[in-house]
């Protein structure tokens, strides 16, 4: 209990019993809702999920009561999923990496734009397409990508290129779209550091005499950390978990571990997608466990 | 000021950040460019302009009857989510209790799940109890990947609410629950209308979560549209998504007009899943 007023506390011995305890339970009882959504539905469908994995098996096309370790035996013996596995692991890699030198350039110019009208209209063209659905953003990219695409018909059109470059149907295009799809997620968090940045903290530095690229690798850097290590987080598990884009632009060469779990959940083959959804749910939480570690070693010491 | 080379390096920054905010307008303009294409498949630029998809698309019965569905579930998940985060905040925000940092990160915990799994391990549980199928069960699966955002929206304006006018309610004898209501929920009413949007278009866009989990006759738009594409490219879907992305603008827009005066940067901190960038004095 934090309330810590000397009258409260005189009044807690003139207090009924059942008024007291509502008081000492009384976060439980604000939590309970919440927590029985959270356990009833979520903990306990992602153990049942994952039981799957030992209790049964898939055997010609059907699914029977069989304890057994098969399906992790063919997972982690058949090249396919491990391709699959390494296939996920890379492209978010790639767009990780992508999305962070496209966008902490633009978090860093954010702030330093002079009029508010600029701010919040680029604030708001950032952020507005997160509120467009995957669908419809991932559809731009297959228009503009295509052959016959917008991208090719300007590349053809200034000579740079003689025949339509191969975008969509490949690890590029799928790239090119969940860049474009995680970007405000990047931007987000470093954004938010920035603009809670001591502008002091810098006019002191160029008071001293350091110049702007001294100031920004020892001053503006280390303070936006927090902010690069959120997003660089934040956007490499929502890529683990991408579906739809790779579904629809990958045109069935971007084999992606949330794809594979589709489909053997589509095929009834349960133990073999409940494998492959623990090894995407260990993935995703190694990488925050990972980031928080070192956010915690690092940053917040100092 | 270092002089003469100040503008120059801001003149790159600015000109960078403008082609970056053409790569991300580009997808959406292109999809309205292509809805009032004539042709059946995509080309740049169209060769005529016709309305010609957008009767096609009225003709669809099947994608009005998915945005009612839509619609219902999110409107229903917005308020289930922002019942039980606001309540949920209040708790991890207000009191100090054992287990209430890992509680929190529990809490938080389905942004980072991949959606996928979380689809097909409610899938399983529902086809396991025969319960399966209903919109009701889609609303609790929604609820849990809304939650985390209703959290920490809420929890970052109830972090930095001015704690002396409720302490002059409760000296002056005012109930725990007059409280909240006369005095808490008008400071963070601007939070919740923030939390309440986040939740309805983040539950509006769903497709991982809900793949398994409606039947085919019940539909929501997201699945509708995704479905139709793996079958068909024709424009019906730029018509149908020219005429979301207006919804969506105008929805933002309006939001953006009513909060005027709000600094939303508030809240930007707090919409992740973690802990260090949010709002000052946080949750440490």
């Amino acid at each position: 209990m934090d309330t810590p007023q000397a009258s409260v506390v005189e009044e807690r011995y003139r207090e009924p019993f059942a008024a007291r305890a509502v008081r000492r339970l009384a976060h439980w009882l604000l939590l309970a809702p919440g927590l029985f959504l959270m356990l009833g539905l979520f903990l306990v469908s992602l153990l049942v999920f994952f039981s799957y994995s030992v209790l049964s098996t898939f055997r010609e096309g059907r699914l029977v009561d069989e304890p057994g370790f098969g399906a992790y035996v063919r997972f982690f013996t058949d090249s396919f999923y491990y391709a699959c596995t390494l296939d996920t692991l890379s492209l978010a890699f790639v767009v990780t990496t992508v999305t962070l030198l496209i966008g902490f350039p633009v978090a860093y110019t954010i702030p330093k734009l002079k009029s508010d009208l600029a701010k919040r209209l680029v604030i708001l063209t950032i952020f507005t397409p997160m509120w467009v659905s995957v669908v419809v953003r991932t559809y731009g990219w297959m228009i503009l990508l295509s052959r016959q695409g917008v991208v090719n018909y300007v590349l053809t059109q200034l000579g740079l290129i003689q025949e339509p470059l191969r975008l969509i149907f490949n690890f590029t295009g799928v790239t090119i779209a969940l860049v474009h799809i995680y970007l405000p997620f990047m931007v987000f968090p470093i954004l938010s550091v920035l603009v809670q940045m001591n502008p002091t903290l810098k006019e002191a530095a160029s008071d001293l005499g350091a110049g702007w690229f001294r100031t920004f690798l020892h001053v503006t850097l280390p303070l936006v950390l927090p902010g690069l290590a959120a997003g660089t987080q934040l956007v490499f598990t929502l890529c683990l978990g991408s579906f739809v884009t790779p579904a629809l632009l990958g045109g069935g060469r971007v084999q992606v571990l949330p794809g594979l779990i589709y489909r053997e959940t589509t095929a009834v083959n349960w133990p073999m997608s409940s494998v492959a959804s623990m090894l995407l749910l260990a993935l995703a939480l190694v990488v925050v466990l990972l980031f928080n570690k070192v956010t915690d070693k690092y940053l917040v010491t100092r | 000021m270092t002089g003469e080379r100040m503008p120059k390096r801001e003149m790159v920054l600015r000109g960078y950040t403008g082609l970056v905010l053409a790569f991300v307008l580009a997808p959406l303009l292109i999809v309205a460019v292509n809805s009032i294409n004539p042709e059946a498949y995509s080309i740049f630029p169209p060769k005529a302009v016709s309305l010609r998809w957008y009767f096609h698309l009225f003709t669809q019965g099947q994608f009005g009857f998915a945005f009612k569905n839509s619609l219902i579930v999110a409107a229903a998940t917005t308020i289930v989510s922002l019942v039980l985060g606001t309540l949920a905040s209040l708790a991890l925000v207000r009191y100090r209790f054992l287990g209430r940092d890992l509680l929190r990160s529990f809490f938080l915990s389905p942004v980072v799940i991949p959606k996928i799994v979380l689809g097909v391990s409610l899938f399983i549980l529902l086809v396991r109890l025969d319960i399966y199928g209903n919109l009701t069960s889609l609303v609790l699966a929604h609820s849990v990947v809304c939650m985390p955002y209703v959290i920490a929206v809420v929890s970052a304006s109830l972090v930095s609410l001015d704690r002396t006018l409720e302490e002059a309610a409760m000296d002056l004898g005012a109930r725990p629950f007059t409280i909240f209501w006369k005095i808490i929920m008008p400071q963070i009413s601007t939070g919740l209308i923030v939390a309440g949007l986040f939740a309805f278009i983040i539950s509006f866009d769903q497709v991982e979560t809900s793949l398994f989990l409606v039947r085919p006759e019940n539909n929501t738009l997201p699945i509708e549209m995704f479905l139709y594409m793996e079958k068909w490219q024709d424009p019906t879907i730029a018509a149908l998504s020219t005429l979301l992305i207006l919804g969506t603008f105008l929805l933002v827009l309006s939001v953006n007009l009513f909060l005027k005066g709000v600094d939303l940067s508030k809240f930007v901190g707090g919409a992740r899943g973690g802990e260090s960038a949010g709002p000052p004095g946080a949750d440490r």
